[in-house]
């Protein structure tokens, strides 16, 4: 009687550990595949902008060295400022595909660091579906942490951050949140000092992977200081937090980019408040235990008041006598979208800083965004310490996704994380007398929700009031009975939309996520075939192949890493945006007249200037387009020089047909986008110089460059390369026609290719037989 | 080659040669050859100074400037006031890009310039004034005028300040005044290469001698250029003188008197000028040349492999050679600066001359990490525009540079280890630490509980 159950038990874990084991297997193989996309459609290759920043930063760590790479002074970016690498970059990921490629190299396996670098996203995403699926074990139950795995796995607002070749922070940046959170959670389950310490650590390796890091160091906090409002104070929060804390502070500063950032910088100022409130309340919980419980009860009140108050005061002080620094711009911009736009154009010119829309979270989460509200209600239902905790982040990311495109990535994973706890509450319901049954391959992973639920609830250790209340319910609804038809028909209504969901997560990352953004391809309409844009690398290559080792090559910032990663050139701005005011120099060499650049680009010993231009294709990411806000950038430090009225036309309209603003149409990006194009007559029957990308006419269309002269254009004219001319191409300033006192007759030459002789006028003639008068 | 190495013997063993061998190849264009005797005097100096003279009449139609890409020559002399198309090769267009290939230009116009001159002369940056317009100065004139007062004489005072290309003596107070007869020039206010060389007196204008004035005259007193020079870009010379006269024979042997004050002069000034001029616009004179940079940290020899580092303390040594007699001779001057530039000049400073006759700065990098330039303009009427940049980057210090232990953090050093030693301290009071047995009971009671 005594051995059967056991033997049981141990059949039953053993079976359990192998499924989850097969499914998070599966979770991990299914999400790297499906982000291979972009590597068998086009090639291994770095995607889009930072990446390539990324890259080239990875390849010169493992050829110099870490503490060369540390003190990289890289003097190809940011002309004539230079930027430390070392001191400005996270070098988490660095690290870590350096480290990969270490390792590999120690065994023999010689893999080339870019393919390092192309599939370490896709690898790193299996690692984030397992701390997700231990993160909501932790919460919830393993069935749940299953779900959560295989959403995470597939789910496209977490791929497009991570699909092979984007080789980003976020990469590796969302395994380290979810570790984080996860040995968090643990140790707040705990309260052992393992478990917390363990948490700094994983900590350490997100604030060295990306500057996300003070989500975490906010939401901790917040998490902390929830739960002592809620009078959820223990020892192990105590104790948690405070090795958390302090080892997490010691390790962030570390990192030469943070530095003093956390004692400095009001972003960080919550987790020290939140640290001195947990303190004093500590001590009056001490103070408990020694004085008389109504005497303590006001102290506590009053004394958490003051202590709060005072923190709070501090605070304010410090910031306004400067010793820290007040909010960034960029975390402004999170509580007050339209404050970017007013005060730092430059953070509101990328798009990914723009709200979400509706449409995005359902395109990047499908059904999850549905059952997500479902998971968090079940949470708030059955609320324990560490659901207080998925509850604030849940509502905290949503807050952040809704602000911020780019910030969808963080909510993604607490979607993933709540409705995979909605559909395993759905089918603990709707699976509960089947559990038993056993039923076919088609619901395994439904099945083995429960039997993993039934092993975890016994190997749960204290959690015991949310499980015991979890049970009756289940009981309860046992008692009055759902009919096996309703049942199967729910279920098979579940597993359809599970199956849409995976359907949809394919579409989308084949369709919206997959490229790379630097190759282009479209279809053509006629016969179907597809067609590849390779302007980007033909213009880059050009630079590298033709252009002097030193040359220093103007573009807008969104080029500069691709240019240095690609041609290997110096390049005057970069997307590592540290310095508004060269980049509104470069906005303003753009936007202004031909001649007042050519001071501006003297000055600043330009070489070439590089522009994108997208009127042949239609391609609408290029640089006339974004040229509204390299007008509003120049204009925010140079606002006498450029006003960005001027560039619309009276009716408040930007255009760039003949009707366009006249500073338009004659600045440096108009010209340099549109010279010759005029003569262009993209098709038999349409008007020359029509741009497609905007569907016009352009408006001027005869013009000559004198500063600068084209240099390579691309097949399909997407990248356009300017030379500028050095001051003694302009040897002599001559008169012109026109600026002449006297002016000039209208000599016909009598030269032709037979004639040569020239002209002299009263030339002497010899008269034969006649004497000079004298 | 055998000829060439004989010619080079023969050259040095020859008269000292004033100008460099390659760049002896003039071109000479004339309206007729009857210049070239007018004008002898002048030729037979360049040519004394090495100068290979080649005579062409303007409208020839074999001219030819220059052959499978190359120069014939390096220099061109204009003598052909009126003619109003060169022949062959040559064009105004043609004559334009010589310049800008590097080619030095001397012409002389007159009265009665051709449109030829004009075009040129406005692709320069001055004009000529209208036909028939001549330089008049009523107050100024040589006895030997026949009455319409255009065979001026202008003091050398009004020669322009710049020895090297005038040179030294014939600017003093008693140096004869030079004589000119023919039209005025204009120059171009906006163009900064322009050299006004030499200029009429105060009391002259420009005008036709035979018409009424009735409008404003183009060019008056002051205004009223005579020679006018342009050093381009590239230091090309370009010299244009109104008038044929001032080179010819006549005004380099005769006598001149001012008719109005009578101050008589054996000989005009024109011999003097006339060759500084063709000294200076042929490259004998004012021209500079860098011969060496060198820059290296001080104490060291050789420039940093990657960079200097911020507050390191440089030596910058630039070797300026000038050509004299037609060698290169280290050059003296003592405004010559450096610049130390990262957009705007972060370091600006006179270069010293040494013993070895190269230039040389020491100072402190600033505390400023970035891309820098070395940078020497020297800029000065008569000579070549000096320019030479280099290139260093200037790096942050690196994570071994920093001080390890600085006196402002003693607070911190004193706390950390003085928390070290309390946490020693307490644990091994702690480990070793026994109850009193009262305690113990107290422990146990706790344990019942």
């Amino acid at each position: 009687m005594n051995r059967t159950p056991k033997m049981l038990n141990s059949k039953v874990a053993g079976y359990s550990s192998l499924i989850t084991f097969a499914i998070l297997l599966i979770a991990w193989l299914a999400g790297f595949s499906s982000r291979l996309f972009a590597v068998i459609r086009f090639e291994s290759i770095i995607h889009e902008f930072d990446p390539w920043f990324n890259y080239r930063a990875t390849a010169y760590m493992v050829q110099n060295g870490w503490y060369n790479f540390l003190n990289w002074f890289d003097e190809r970016a940011w002309y004539p400022l230079g930027r430390i690498v070392g001191g400005t970059v996270y070098p988490g990921l660095m690290i870590t595909s350096g480290g990969i490629h270490w390792l590999l190299h120690v065994l023999n396996i010689p893999v080339h660091i870019r393919d390092i670098c192309v599939f370490l996203a896709p690898i790193f995403s299996g690692l984030t579906s397992i701390s997700t699926y231990l993160l909501t074990k932790e919460l919830w139950s393993a069935g749940a942490g299953l779900f959560a795995a295989s959403f995470i796995a597939i789910v496209p607002g977490y791929i497009s951050r991570s699909v092979a070749g984007s080789y980003d922070n976020e990469g590796i940046a969302i395994f380290a949140l979810q570790f984080t959170y996860f040995l968090w959670v643990r140790s707040v389950k705990t309260g052992s000092v393992f478990w917390s310490a363990a948490a700094a650590l994983s900590y350490f390796y997100m604030v060295s992977a990306w500057g996300g890091y003070v989500f975490i160091i906010n939401l901790i906090p917040l998490h902390v200081f929830v739960l002592l409002i809620m009078g959820r104070y223990s020892p192990r929060l105590l104790t948690s937090y405070s090795t958390f804390y302090i080892l997490g502070l010691l390790f962030s500063m570390q990192i030469p980019f943070v530095g003093f950032q956390p004692i400095r910088t009001s972003e960080h100022m919550a987790a020290l408040g939140v640290f001195v409130l947990l303190m004093a309340v500590a001590t009056l919980r001490h103070l408990q235990s020694v004085l008389s419980r109504n005497e303590f009860r006001k102290l506590f009140i009053v004394g958490g008041l003051l202590v709060g108050v005072g923190v709070f005061v501090a605070v304010v002080v410090l910031t306004m006598l400067g010793v820290v620094a007040p909010w960034s711009g960029r975390f402004y911009s999170l509580w007050d979208t339209g404050y970017a736009k007013i005060h730092i154009p430059i953070i509101a010119s990328v798009s990914e800083h723009q709200p979400t829309t509706w449409f995005s979270f359902f395109f990047d989460l499908h059904i999850l965004v549905c059952a997500f509200p479902v998971g968090v209600w079940y949470c708030i239902k059955q609320i324990n310490d560490e659901r207080v905790f998925v509850v604030l982040y849940a509502i905290s990311a949503v807050y952040f996704a809704g602000v911020m495109v780019r910030l969808m990535l963080t909510l993604t994973p607490v979607v993933c994380m709540l409705a995979g706890v909605a559909f395993s509450g759905l089918l603990d319901v709707f699976l509960q007398e089947d559990s038993s049954k056993r039923m076919g391959t088609a619901v395994s992973s439904a099945t083995e929700v429960d039997e993993a639920e039934d092993s975890i609830e016994k190997k749960t250790l204290y959690d015991k009031a949310g499980k015991l209340k979890h049970r009756t319910k289940h009981d309860a609804q046992q008692d009055t009975g759902i009919s096996s038809n309703l049942k199967s028909i729910v279920i098979l209504a579940v597993l359809m939309l599970l199956m849409m969901f995976a359907v949809h997560c394919t579409w989308v990352t084949s369709n919206a996520y997959s490229s790379p953004s630097i190759v282009l391809a479209f279809h053509n309409s006629q016969d179907g075939s597809r067609n590849i844009l390779d302007d980007f690398r033909e213009a880059y290559y050009w630079l590298s192949q033709n252009t002097a080792d030193d040359a220093r090559v103007m573009s807008w910032w969104d080029y500069g890493y691709q240019i240095a990663g690609m041609a290997n050139r110096t390049t005057l701005v970069d997307n590592n945006t540290w310095n508004n005011s060269h980049i509104a120099l470069v906005g303003k060499a753009m936007s202004s007249t031909e001649e007042k650049s050519y001071e501006i680009m003297t000055s600043l010993d330009v070489d070439y200037v590089l522009v994108i231009f997208g009127g042949v294709i239609g391609y609408s990411g290029d640089d006339i387009n974004k040229f509204l806000w390299m007008v509003r950038i120049a204009e925010g430090e140079h606002p006498k020089d450029i006003k960005e009225s001027d560039y619309f036309t009276d009716r408040g309209e930007f255009r760039v047909d003949a009707e366009g603003a006249p500073a338009l149409l004659n600045c440096l990006m108009y010209k340099l986008s549109y010279y010759r194009f005029g003569e262009l007559k993209l098709d038999y029957r349409g008007p020359s110089g029509y741009d497609r990308t905007r569907n016009a006419v352009i408006g001027n269309k005869d013009f000559d460059l004198t500063y600068l002269e084209e240099a390579y254009t691309t097949e399909h004219w997407l990248v356009r390369i300017y030379r500028v001319k050095k001051p003694h191409e302009f040897n002599r300033p001559s008169l012109k026609t026109k600026e002449r006192t006297i002016p000039p007759a209208n000599f016909i030459s009598r030269k032709n290719s037979k004639r040569r002789k020239g002209y002299i006028r009263n030339r002497p003639v010899v008269v034969k037989g006649k004497r000079t008068l004298k | 080659m055998m000829w060439k190495t004989l010619l080079l013997a023969v050259l040095a063993i020859g008269h000292c040669q004033a100008v460099l061998d390659t760049d002896a190849n003039t071109l000479v264009l004339l309206d007729n050859l009857a210049i070239r005797e007018t004008h002898s005097i002048f030729f037979k100096s360049l040519q004394d100074r090495g100068f290979k003279l080649t005579y062409k009449l303007a409208d020839d139609s074999s001219l030819l400037l220059s052959k499978y890409g190359e120069y014939l020559y390096k220099n061109v002399i204009i003598f052909a006031p009126s003619v109003e198309e060169f022949g062959g090769d040559v064009s105004v267009e043609r004559l334009a890009q010589f310049v800008d290939d590097g080619g030095n230009v001397l012409v002389a116009g007159s009265e009665k310039s051709g449109d030829a001159l004009r075009e040129f002369a406005s692709e320069c940056g001055f004009e000529l004034d209208e036909e028939n317009a001549a330089v008049i100065d009523h107050l100024h004139y040589d006895v030997s005028d026949a009455g319409e007062h255009t065979t001026i004489l202008t003091s050398a005072k009004n020669l322009i300040q710049a020895d090297t290309i005038v040179g030294k003596a014939n600017r003093l107070a008693d140096a004869a005044p030079l004589l000119y007869r023919g039209t005025g020039l204009i120059a171009d206010k906006e163009n900064p290469l322009v050299l006004k060389l030499l200029t009429a007196e105060s009391t002259a204008y420009s005008y036709n001698p035979e018409a009424s004035v009735s409008d404003y005259p183009h060019a008056v007193g002051r205004g009223t250029l005579l020679i006018a020079a342009l050093q381009a870009r590239n230091n090309a010379r370009v010299v244009f003188s109104g008038s044929l006269l001032f080179f010819s024979d006549e005004s380099f042997t005769t006598a001149v008197q001012y008719a109005q004050s009578g101050v008589f002069h054996k000989l005009a000034g024109n011999r003097d000028v006339a060759e500084s001029i063709s000294k200076w616009v042929f490259g004998e004179t004012g021209r500079l040349r860098v011969a060496s940079v060198q820059h290296h940290k001080e104490g060291e020899l050789l420039p940093p492999d990657q960079a200097y580092t911020i507050t390191d303390p440089v030596v910058y040594t630039i070797g300026i050679e000038e050509l004299v007699q037609g060698e290169w001779r280290a050059f003296k001057a003592s405004d010559i600066q450096l610049e130390f530039v990262r957009i705007d000049p972060f370091v600006r400073t006179y270069l010293k001359q040494t013993n070895s006759g190269a230039y040389q700065a020491k100072f402190k990098i600033p505390d400023v990490y970035g891309v820098y330039q070395f940078k020497v303009d020297y800029d000065r009427v008569g000579y070549t525009h000096l320019y030479s940049t280099t290139q260093v980057s200037v790096r942050p210090l690196e994570h071994t540079q920093y001080e390890r232990f600085i006196p402002s953090a003693f607070p911190y050093y004193t706390s950390a280890f003085s928390m070290m030693i309390g946490v020693f301290v307490f644990s091994f009071v702690f480990l070793h630490f026994k109850d009193e047995p009262v305690g113990r009971a107290a422990n146990q009671d706790k344990k019942s509980q």
